[in-house]
């Protein structure tokens, strides 16, 4: 994920930012600077050729990268049950009550990495963390905390139904403390 | 470190070319701190025609900065009061900053006295022109301002001046670790480098050996210049402003803090003439709104954001 940061970096957009948005600011880029904007004509002998040519061709690689990151590894990277044997799945039914723990150990026996959640759906990596911490108070209302598990269960393909009846009732119960 | 209540934070507004409206940038935005709350003390330095003070409806005030260097008067005594409550006035006149008259030790002891005066703020309206007392009293400041406008003439200018000014910073920072030759050997050899520009020059030092990059990265990587885009007319002129930013990293190799706009407002031209303090007097210009934005981000160093709304294409609903 750190190297796609500074693809983001370049068209000034956070990593939440959709491949529309992306496009939107790529082409707006691309036509400033192979248009002649007075804001590039103004630049004189510094608006060098050299510099477009390694500019322009640093915008196209980064625009490459995001729609690569973000159309063609959604699918292959949901799919994780291609990656589950036999053992793992057994042993997943076998899980009685989905604490947040337990979806770690899950998590980490498929191979998975946050980031890999977090670039298909773009929750930030420490909130899945503080799911897994069952760091409760990081979530202001259940709605939050509630499409993060869907998320993150769709993500691992566990029963998001049956996680959610497991793990809900403790955040509840501590809301109620607080 | 100092605290800010003791330490007063300098403002320096400059830029290339004439007439794009620096003072009376520095008038609105001097007028916006004071409404803060702010102690703030606007310094006339344009040497041909100091006119801030018409800004605010004064005649030229008696005294100015030439007295303090030739009769020593203290600047607490040269100061008028503007009218506007926490805003005093310092003028300048011919001869008080220029190069026959003033040397680099003389102008940092008016830095001194400016940074002992009792305010929060001091603004300096430079006037136009790369001067070499313009550019070093430009890097005195704390917070370095462009105004500009969205005109061909004025963009180059404006990219001249910031040019300038980062030249000239490298080359202090660059004496005082005993290196001036290597700027001005390299610079002199440029065409065996390879180098054409101002980003080729920066590249090959910081490239010619770790200690300069050091030195690059410690004393030059936090030199930023902020710019106001002045006298906007449509929405593309918006725009004007975060190309700049964008155009200056990507091909002068220097950041750029987009600070804000002000749309070209015929209200701004009235109340000059009618002798009243626009920020004052003005209630209904949405260019009293696009000051108080941009001073605010000026305060902060915060970006103008209007990637979003590029975006998103509200912007069209902008202007
Ligand atoms: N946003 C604006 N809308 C309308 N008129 C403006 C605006 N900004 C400045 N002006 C007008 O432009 C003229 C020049 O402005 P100002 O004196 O502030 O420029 P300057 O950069 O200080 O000029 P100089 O370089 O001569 O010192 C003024 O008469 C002012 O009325
Ligand atoms: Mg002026």
């Amino acid at each position: 994920m750190e190297a796609y940061l500074k693809y983001y970096d370049l068209f000034e957009l956070p990593p939440e930012a959709t491949i529309e948005e992306i496009y939107k600011v790529y082409a707006y880029l691309k036509a400033l600077y192979t248009g002649d904007a007075m804001e590039t004509t103004a630049l004189n002998t510094d608006f060098s050729e050299d510099l477009l040519q390694d500019y322009l061709s640093r915008l196209d690689d980064a625009y490459e990268q995001l729609k690569l990151l973000l159309e063609t590894k959604k699918p292959a990277l949901t799919k994780k049950t291609d990656v589950m044997d036999e053992g793992l799945s057994d042993w997943i039914k076998s899980i009685a009550c989905f604490s947040g723990s337990a979806l770690k150990t899950v998590r980490e026996r498929m191979g998975v990495d946050l980031n890999d959640i977090f670039a298909v759906s773009r929750i930030q990596p420490h909130y899945l963390e503080d799911i897994e911490n069952e760091h409760f108070s990081s979530f202001r209302a259940e709605v939050f905390l509630r499409s993060y598990l869907i998320e993150y269960t769709r993500f691992l393909s566990l029963d998001s139904q049956k996680v959610l009846a497991d793990y809900l009732p403790r955040y509840r119960k501590s809301q109620g403390q607080a | 470190m100092d605290t800010p209540e003791k330490h007063c934070k300098i403002w320096a507004v400059g830029g290339g070319k004439g007439g794009t409206g620096k003072s009376f940038i520095t008038s609105s935005t001097g007028t916006c701190l004071a409404l803060k709350g702010s102690k703030t003390i606007l310094l006339d330095a344009d040497l041909g025609g100091a006119n801030l003070h018409s800004f605010f409806g004064l005649n030229k005030p008696r005294y100015s900065l030439a007295d303090f260097f030739e009769k020593k008067i203290p600047l607490q005594d040269i100061m008028v009061q503007s009218g506007v409550a926490n805003l005093g006035l310092i003028t300048g006149s011919i001869g008080s900053l220029d190069s026959e008259s003033i040397n680099f030790a003389q102008k940092q002891k008016l830095f001194r006295h400016i940074r002992a005066l009792d305010a929060d703020h001091i603004l300096i309206d430079l006037g136009a022109g790369t001067h070499i007392n313009t550019l070093d009293t430009f890097l005195l400041a704390d917070r370095m301002i462009v105004v500009t406008v969205p005109e061909i003439t004025a963009l180059e200018n404006m990219y001249q001046f910031i040019k300038s000014v980062y030249f000239r910073k490298m080359k202090f920072i660059f004496k005082t670790y005993d290196l001036n030759t290597t700027i001005q050997d390299t610079w002199k050899n440029r065409a065996s480098h390879n180098i054409r520009s101002l980003k080729d020059l920066i590249t090959h030092l910081r490239e010619s050996s770790e200690y300069i990059r050091d030195i690059f990265d410690r004393e030059i990587s936090g030199f930023v210049v902020h710019i106001v885009l002045n006298q906007v007319r449509t929405t593309r002129d918006i725009l004007v402003g975060e190309n700049l930013k964008s155009a200056c990293m990507n091909f002068l190799g220097l950041k750029v803090v987009y600070a804000g706009y002000c749309r070209q407002d015929e209200a701004v031209h009235e109340n000059i003439n009618n002798k009243e303090p626009f920020l004052i007097f003005n209630r209904i210009s949405p260019v009293v709104k696009e000051i108080k934005t941009l001073t605010d981000n000026i305060i902060t160093g915060t970006h103008l954001s209007v990637r979003k709304d590029l975006v998103n294409g509200s912007l069209s609903q902008i202007l």
